[in-house]
């Protein structure tokens, strides 16, 4: 990580302030904030101790969408895992997948060959631009309301996004969780055709991203709406385990696709988009950067992909009893989120004894009681659809 | 003097008959329009191109649960969705729809529309208050504050077309607009802004986006109208419309020259004015974003109110050098 | 207020220039947007080319199923009443499409490639009960329904590059060690995309479309050297 001048706050507000002793005489009103609530990303909830219109303290609730995955996966066969945690950041699938099957094949030492590990790539790229047109689609929602012109834009965004997903259904056969991914490579090879199919769906895509700038980023009142609202400094976000674009719109230059790079990342030169400020303004213009930098990305590697076998295993009679030896892994893969982490102890059978995910979506949302307080509730909308949290991650 | 009763009361009836039937329109219309600045069809099977949606609606409105909360206020938060809806229709009346077509041409038109704006807060409040839900207090609290910052605004720019034409009455307001220009047209340096603050401080009002802090979907799940279910709800929306029609005539009769125009001034061009004057409302709700609620006081003391009294003043020294 | 104007003047152009563009709605019903070929939706089972079941009932497929939505009984050993031969059957086969998360490890699985998915367009129902695929139903579904293109075949020969025959390895051994992916790049004549033409079983399918490129199995190696190393392999990704 290289240091860049990142924002520094002074004065950090106390996330466990004591409302007894701040409030004897009961004046702040408590506001739920969810779970259900058009705007909470997920069912979340959030206690918001309110003076007037002004945030004093936040305490955020998760857990509501729980479904014990990592217990579940327990009792299931390796291959049987992928279409399970293929629900958990439910907006990517594809790098869920991605990263479970890696930590699966770090285990058993397998090298993924190279064909699929561009065609890795490639999807890791379009479920990030994806993945991102969904969140600006539907922070546009937060900012604008259902009714006016945050649905404008939410609707464009899911115009561009169907692109995405049909050519997702010509290789793999499903639009969302799409099981593609196995140990030792992938499932489903390219179709013929395809890449001329992707460059038609991002001649059409890439210059709606000018146009959503000029939606947003130009736009008077968004930028009155986000700019120094929220503000998170690098030393918290750092401290808080928070990776991704929110990492690096604090300034901090770190992303795993470069620094640590897995798939096809060292085959091709990932430009890191980083902004300075911290801000809900400075999270949307990484993630409009992104978008662009994984459109140019696609374009450079669509046409190139190499020939070969796409996965390196034989394909087995009963690939339920993939048996992994006795060991433990941790492998990491950089999702439109953050760090997507995969932790798994195998004991030598055919099911892992413990598999535990890291989501990057529940340490964003750790930085609410820090970066909330001080702001409106409209701030506190804004924010947390900055933050883009995905409760099934969160949660599993 | 009874002749003026039988004159108001049949102008009365027919002039808030065609305005619900408006609305219900006017229901249809938005969901058209909204849906093709976004690329989609909007209704489309009930009936020819979705024409009987707004029945739809009604019907599914209709036959909903009337639910009020356990520790609601049960008096006011019943009293307040037919309220809201008729505090709206009651600047209608002193619309001049053509020469002839008037409800009731007071002499203090544009004080009685002013007034009767004001009131259009109080069914919003009460709505918030009565629910016993925080979130519909918020609503309330922040439709308060909005509604009263924005009279000033609202005011100042009615002023101006008051103080070019001499009067308050909005007959007479129509018919200088018809014997000289449109205000809006000369003198457009005045008229041109006046309308602009005009339709802000209307759109605040109303409660309409960028102004829609109240019932802010996203953050407050429906604002005042959270606890509000079935027909009670339906009404709520039926006033929304409503105040958008009526205070877009308002509009069209004080600065778009009402029922003039180039050639047979009548009824047909005040109704095609107040539709131009409503799509346009329409097209800013459904392209922007909505403010913060700061920053929609800011803009209303800082912006709004020092332009309108200049334009105030501007009219004054207009009409004396003119 | 200068930057308000103009933010919303452009916001305001961007919706009117929506406004004349052709909406992107697809009006189902009555219009149907087509699925790809290899959209998974239903479930069928299949028939043998000799009017057999397909299915021996060896519970693969209810063993490998993450949801558990597949209940086999199994038949165990009877003659066929059409080979004469001696093989398994499967009594009855419930697939509950309510709990079913569309995975397509079933179709992956199976032996005999019994059983497929089907691409219809939606899967509408009154009830849960419609939504439970009988044994009879799925039968049925062979005929009435449109087959997605992967069976367990074609998706396991996705995913192992076809062997070149026994004829050619003679004539390309001595161009095969030259090239280190060779085997892949033998892989790349007859490409991973045709997997539909690599057929049922690796040997039998790869007759066909090698035997073309046989006089040029010598060519393999120079294409290859090509290919490899140089990167952009897109003779046979389009």
């Amino acid at each position: 990580m290289t240091a860049l001048p990142t924002v520094q706050i002074t004065r950090r507000i106390d996330p466990h302030l004591s409302v007894d002793r701040y409030d004897p005489e009961g004046e702040l009103m408590l506001l739920h904030f969810g779970p259900q609530h058009p705007s909470t990303h997920g069912v979340f909830r959030m206690d918001l101790y309110l003076d007037g219109e002004k945030v004093v303290k936040v305490v955020p609730h998760v857990g509501y969408l729980h479904r014990a995955v990592e217990k579940l996966c327990e009792t299931l066969a390796y291959v049987q895992i992928t279409p399970i945690v293929d629900k958990n950041d439910y907006v990517a699938p594809m790098t869920n997948e991605q990263a479970l099957n890696m930590a699966f094949e770090a285990a058993l030492k397998l090298e993924v060959p190279r064909r699929a590990r561009w065609m890795r790539t490639i999807f890791a790229e379009l479920q990030r631009i994806a993945s991102h047109l969904l969140w600006l689609g539907t922070f546009a929602l937060d900012l604008g309301g259902a009714l006016g012109g945050g649905s404008t834009v939410f609707l464009h965004c899911f115009r561009e996004r169907e692109l995405v997903l049909d050519l997702f259904e010509e290789v793999t056969g499903a639009r969302f969780h799409y099981n593609t991914h196995t140990i030792g490579g992938n499932r489903h090879d390219l179709p013929a055709g395809w890449s001329a199919k992707v460059h038609a769906a991002l001649d059409l895509i890439g210059p709606r991203i000018d146009e959503y700038e000029a939606m947003t980023l130009q736009n008077r009142i968004f930028l009155d709406r986000t700019a120094g609202v929220g503000t998170l400094d690098a030393e918290l976000a750092l401290e808080l385990g928070i990776t991704g674009p929110i990492l690096r719109a604090c300034g901090v230059d770190h992303d795993l696709r470069r620094d640590a790079p897995f798939h096809a990342y060292d085959e091709v030169k990932v430009r890191v988009v980083t902004a300075q400020g911290g801000d809900c303004l400075a999270r949307a213009r990484v993630r409009l950067g992104e978008m662009r930098e994984s459109v140019r990305l696609v374009r450079e590697m669509v046409d190139g992909v190499p020939e070969g076998s796409i996965n390196s295993g034989k394909p087995v009679k009963l690939p339920v009893q993939t048996k992994i030896p006795p060991g433990q892994v941790y492998v990491a893969i950089e999702t439109p989120r953050g760090e997507l982490g995969s932790y798994l102890i195998s004991d030598g059978t055919q099911f892992p004894y413990r598999l535990k995910i890291r989501p990057p979506s529940l340490h964003a949302l750790s930085a609410l009681p820090y970066v909330i307080p001080g702001g409106t509730v409209s701030d506190a909308v804004a924010i947390l659809g900055s933050m883009d949290p995905i409760m099934g991650e969160v949660d599993r | 003097m009874s002749e003026g009763v039988v004159h108001g009361a049949v102008y009365s009836v027919l002039i808030v008959t065609v305005v619900l039937t408006a609305t219900a329109m006017a229901l249809w219309f938005e969901r058209k329009f909204a849906a093709r600045l976004q690329t989609r069809l909007g209704p489309t099977m009930v009936g020819p191109s979705g024409l009987l949606q707004p029945v739809a609606d009604l019907l599914k409105l209709l036959q909903k649960e009337d639910i009020v909360p356990e520790n609601a206020d049960p008096a006011i938060f019943n009293l307040v969705p037919p309220l809201a809806a008729l505090v709206a229709l009651g600047a209608a009346a002193v619309v001049p729809f053509s020469p002839s077509v008037v409800a009731s041409d007071l002499d203090v038109g544009v004080l009685y529309v002013l007034a009767v704006g004001a009131v259009t807060v109080l069914p919003v409040f009460g709505a918030g208050w009565a629910s016993n839900n925080k979130l519909a207090l918020l609503g309330g609290m922040r439709a308060v504050a909005q509604s009263i910052s924005y009279e000033v605004p609202l005011l100042l720019a009615a002023m101006v077309p008051v103080i070019l034409s001499g009067s308050l009455r909005l007959g007479t307001i129509v018919q200088t607009q018809a014997d000289h220009h449109w205000f809006v047209v000369w003198p457009f340096f005045i008229g041109l802004p006046a309308f602009g603050i005009f339709v802000l401080a209307m759109l605040a009002e109303a409660n309409r986006i960028p102004f829609d802090i109240p019932e802010a979907e996203s953050e407050l799940v429906a604002g005042v109208t959270t606890e509000y279910t079935g027909m009670k709800f339906a009404i709520f929306l039926m006033a929304e419309y409503i105040h958008t029609l009526v205070a877009s005539a308002v509009g069209a009769a004080l600065f778009l020259g009402g029922w003039d125009g180039p050639f047979r001034p009548g009824l047909h061009w005040m109704v095609l004015k107040t539709l131009l004057l409503f799509t346009g409302l329409y097209w800013i709700r459904w392209s922007l974003l909505r403010f913060r609620a700061d920053q929609l006081m800011g803009l209303c003391w800082k912006v709004l109110v020092p332009t309108g009294v200049l334009l105030v003043g501007a009219a004054a020294v207009w009409v004396v050098f003119r | 207020m200068k930057g308000y104007l103009s933010s919303a003047a452009r916001a305001l152009a961007t919706s009117f220039h929506n406004l004349l563009r052709k909406p992107v709605t697809v009006e189902f019903p009555k219009v149907i947007r087509p699925r790809a070929e290899r959209y998974r939706a239903s479930f069928a089972l299949l028939h043998e080319d000799d009017g057999d079941e397909a299915c021996i009932g060896c519970l693969q497929c209810e063993r490998i199923c993450p949801s558990q939505v597949i209940a086999i009984k199994a038949g165990g050993k009877r003659e066929s009443p059409i080979s004469g031969k001696k093989r398994g059957y499967a009594d009855d086969f419930v697939l509950d499409l309510n709990a079913c998360i569309y995975c397509e490890l079933c179709v992956q699985v199976c032996p005999t490639d019994a059983i497929v998915m089907t691409r219809e367009p939606e899967l509408p129902a009154y009830g849960r009960e419609d939504l439970v695929l009988t044994m009879a139903r799925l039968y049925a579904n062979e005929k009435s329904k449109h087959r997605a293109w992967g069976d367990a075949t074609r998706l396991n020969g996705m995913q192992v590059p076809p062997k070149p025959p026994k004829v050619e390895a003679t004539a390309a051994a001595p161009a095969k060690p030259a090239p280190a992916p060779s085997a892949g790049a033998a892989a790349a004549t007859t490409s991973p995309s045709p997997g539909a033409a690599a057929g049922p079983a690796p040997s039998a399918g790869t007759a066909a479309p090698v035997a073309p490129s046989s006089p040029g199995a010598a060519s393999v190696a120079p294409a290859a050297e090509g290919g490899s190393p140089a990167g952009p392999g897109g003779k046979g990704t389009t």
